[in-house]
């Protein structure tokens, strides 16, 4: 596949009269990872929603893998995978009989469900009826059957929401695990950090609107503050001072600041993602 | 990597992930097997016979109290205002009515009264009429299960009442009085000689039981996968809509159909109509289906899901407990959606009819399987593309 496996050119769709996503263009190419931020309601679920066929755009054209997702195409369905973020899994059945079903509905018969189970850390509960699982094992499980079918374009929504840290660095692993096979990843999700770290573009939505598609790095310069910061003890007291990195004095006080008695701490003040969500948006991601 | 798979594939895998789960739902199936045995043992167990005591109700009430006179039994007044039954021999219980419209509708079971199934309506005048030796017509009422025997002994009866009533006027010989006409009204379908036991009456009512039992799980089932959006899931997997509706549909239709035939076999319901019965019991299974295609989708939690099963079931349930009522079956009764099943139920077991007399009772019924599993559908079909 050489085009973008996602493509997204001036989507809308409104619930009623409220209007969920306004217009948004966008693109994933194969083996990329795009993290797709916004707060509860920006339209993120829907984009996804959009994507996947379970709703029909109301203008605008969608396309995954080259096909318009508007035709209830199977094809597009053979190699998707989904995480959602509600846990819809089947409670009565156990890990390995979820994983198994899924993998018949792709026409997968000899679908290895241990290796799967085993790379989302569930080896060992493969026989353990969904019921009985906790939060963050459920989220697990999730992550695995969106990955039952090898898909070419996997949609993460909230993928380590409730996990803990070293659960989700193993869902973290298995995203960079997917992109590296190629795979096409939207992500949403509310982390940041996670976002910076994953993702080599973001996307910034908010009430339907998308702000802005760009890399990290890119944004960073964009919209941060290019400083750096010195606290240092003058006479008891503790004094800070910011040192911007453009300016024509920069590398004189950055001597000064370091041949200072009484220096404490040196460190650059990067913008962070979340900070230039809100500069743009106008408000948080909670 | 994967590969396309058929829509029958899809379907099929769906329903045994359905039946997977089903099994493993302790309280519908608790509900299933304890239902169907307990169906059956109560079909068992039920009397298989008639009882032979017949109630009479007699107009006008002046003469009604000169036969319980007569026979040595006490009154019963209608609408019953006396305690007492007037129990006469030879399992004759006579019942005072104020008028022959009254007797008249509670023998069709058109209005609330004591239970009659014969009605002997006298002249006002009768007691006159005969001591005058002028003629004396007396109408019997007979409700349509009556059997001809009883009929029979009615009439005879009537005859014996007058002589026994002119011997009883003082100065009036018995041999001069003038032999009576009599008039005999069959309210309902006449069903002389064909006398249905509590046992056979109430087969309809334990098979729709048993419909109604798999409509509600299925309801569950549909509503579950609604509730926790396991449904999603399905739909971005190559299953669509339209193979998650057929699977519901076949698992619900092949769960309702098999147990109900399971039933009417055990119950012995097989005979010379078997196809009928066969086809009847596809009709019910497809419309309890549909219905539960409606309130699974349309149930908000399990109460609400119970609730609305309940309140679509309930009408349907009419048609079955009208059998155990003998009479005059009204139009309403008639056209709801189950009445061609259960009807068919009836004629087909208890009165060996087949398809010449059923056919259009349950082409109603498969118009109706279209109407009532197609809301069905649509309402399922809203539900998911909305979700």
């Amino acid at each position: 596949m050489s085009g973008p496996a996602i493509e997204v050119d001036g989507v809308s769709f409104a619930y009623g009269d409220r209007e969920a996503v306004k217009g948004i263009s966008f693109e994933v190419a194969p083996g990329e990872v795009l993290g797709f931020l916004g707060p509860n309601g920006a339209g993120k679920s829907t984009t996804i929603k959009i994507l996947t066929g379970q709703l029909p755009a109301k203008s605008g054209v969608a396309r995954v893998l080259g096909r318009d997702v508007r035709r209830d195409d199977p094809e597009i369905q053979r190699h998707i995978g989904v995480c959602f973020e509600e846990k819809n899994l089947y409670e009565s059945m156990t890990a390995e009989e979820n994983l198994r079903f899924f993998a018949t509905l792709f026409g997968l018969k000899d679908v290895d469900t241990g290796e799967l189970l085993d790379r989302v850390g569930l080896a060992d509960r493969a026989k353990t009826r969904v019921a009985g699982f906790s939060k963050g094992m459920r989220q697990r499980l999730m992550v695995a059957r969106a990955l039952v079918n090898q898909p070419m374009v996997l949609f993460l929504d909230e993928p380590t929401d409730g996990l803990d840290p070293v659960s989700s660095k193993a869902i973290r692993g298995l995203i960079e695990e997917e992109a590296r096979r190629g795979a096409a990843v939207l992500l949403t999700t509310h982390d940041m950090w996670e976002a910076d770290e994953l993702s080599r573009r973001v996307a910034f939505i908010n009430e339907g609107r998308l702000y802005a598609v760009d890399t990290p790095e890119n944004l960073k310069l964009r919209y941060g503050k290019r400083s750096v910061k010195v606290r240092a003890r003058v006479g008891g007291e503790i004094v800070e001072d910011s040192v911007a990195l453009d300016a024509e004095d920069t590398g004189e006080r950055l001597k000064e600041a370091v041949a200072a008695e009484g220096l404490l701490t040196i460190h650059t003040e990067e913008a962070t993602l979340e900070s230039i969500f809100i500069q743009m948006t106008g408000r948080g991601l909670d | 990597m994967t590969r396309p798979v058929s829509h029958t594939a899809l379907v099929a895998a769906i329903v045994r992930k359905d039946l997977r789960e089903f099994s493993r739902d302790r309280l519908w199936l608790i509900l299933t097997i304890v239902g169907l045995v307990m169906f059956i043992a109560v079909f068992w167990m039920l009397p298989g016979t008639v009882d032979e005591t017949i109630s009479v109700g007699v107009t006008p009430p002046d003469l009604a109290e000169t036969l319980i006179g007569l026979s040595g039994g006490e009154g019963e007044g209608a609408p019953a205002q006396d305690d007492a039954e007037g129990q006469a021999p030879q399992g004759l219980e006579v019942v005072r009515f104020d008028s022959e419209d009254e007797l008249r509708a509670v023998v069709a079971g058109e209005a609330d009264g004591p239970d009659v199934a014969v009605g002997l309506a006298f002249p006002d005048d009768f007691a006159g009429l005969t001591a005058r030796g002028e003629p004396v017509t007396v109408t019997v009422y007979v409700e349509s299960g009556v059997p001809a025997e009883v009929r029979q002994a009615m009439e005879s009866a009537v005859r014996e009442i007058v002589y026994f009533a002119a011997g009883a006027a003082e100065g009036v010989d018995p041999m001069d009085v003038v032999p009576v006409r009599q008039e005999t009204v069959v309210l309902g379908e006449d069903r002389a000689g064909e006398q249905v036991s509590m046992r056979e009456r109430m087969r309809p009512l334990l098979a729709f039981f048993v419909l109604m039992m798999e409509s509600l799980a299925l309801a569950g089932l549909i509503a579950v996968e609604i509730q926790r959006r396991t449904v999603t899931a399905l739909l971005v997997t190559p299953a669509s809509v339209t193979d998650v509706l057929a699977a519901k549909s076949v698992l619900g239709t092949t769960l309702a159909f098999s147990e109900t035939v399971l039933m009417l076999a055990l119950t012995r319901s097989f005979g010379a109509g078997w196809s009928v019965l066969l086809v009847a019991a596809l009709l019910g299974a497809v419309i309890v289906t549909g219905t539960a295609l409606i309130s699974g989708a349309a149930g908000k939690d399990f109460m609400g899901t119970l609730f609305l099963s309940m309140v679509l079931l309930v009408p349907l349930a009419i048609p079955a407990v009208t059998v155990l009522f003998p009479g005059s079956t009204a139009t309403w009764v008639k056209a709801l959606p189950t009445y061609g099943v259960m009807e068919a139920f009836v004629r087909v077991t208890s009165y060996g009819e087949s398809w010449a007399e059923l056919w259009g009772p349950l082409a109603l019924a498969a118009l109706w399987c279209v109407g009532v599993f197609g809301a069905g559908l649509l309402v399922l079909r809203r539900k998911v593309r909305t979700l």
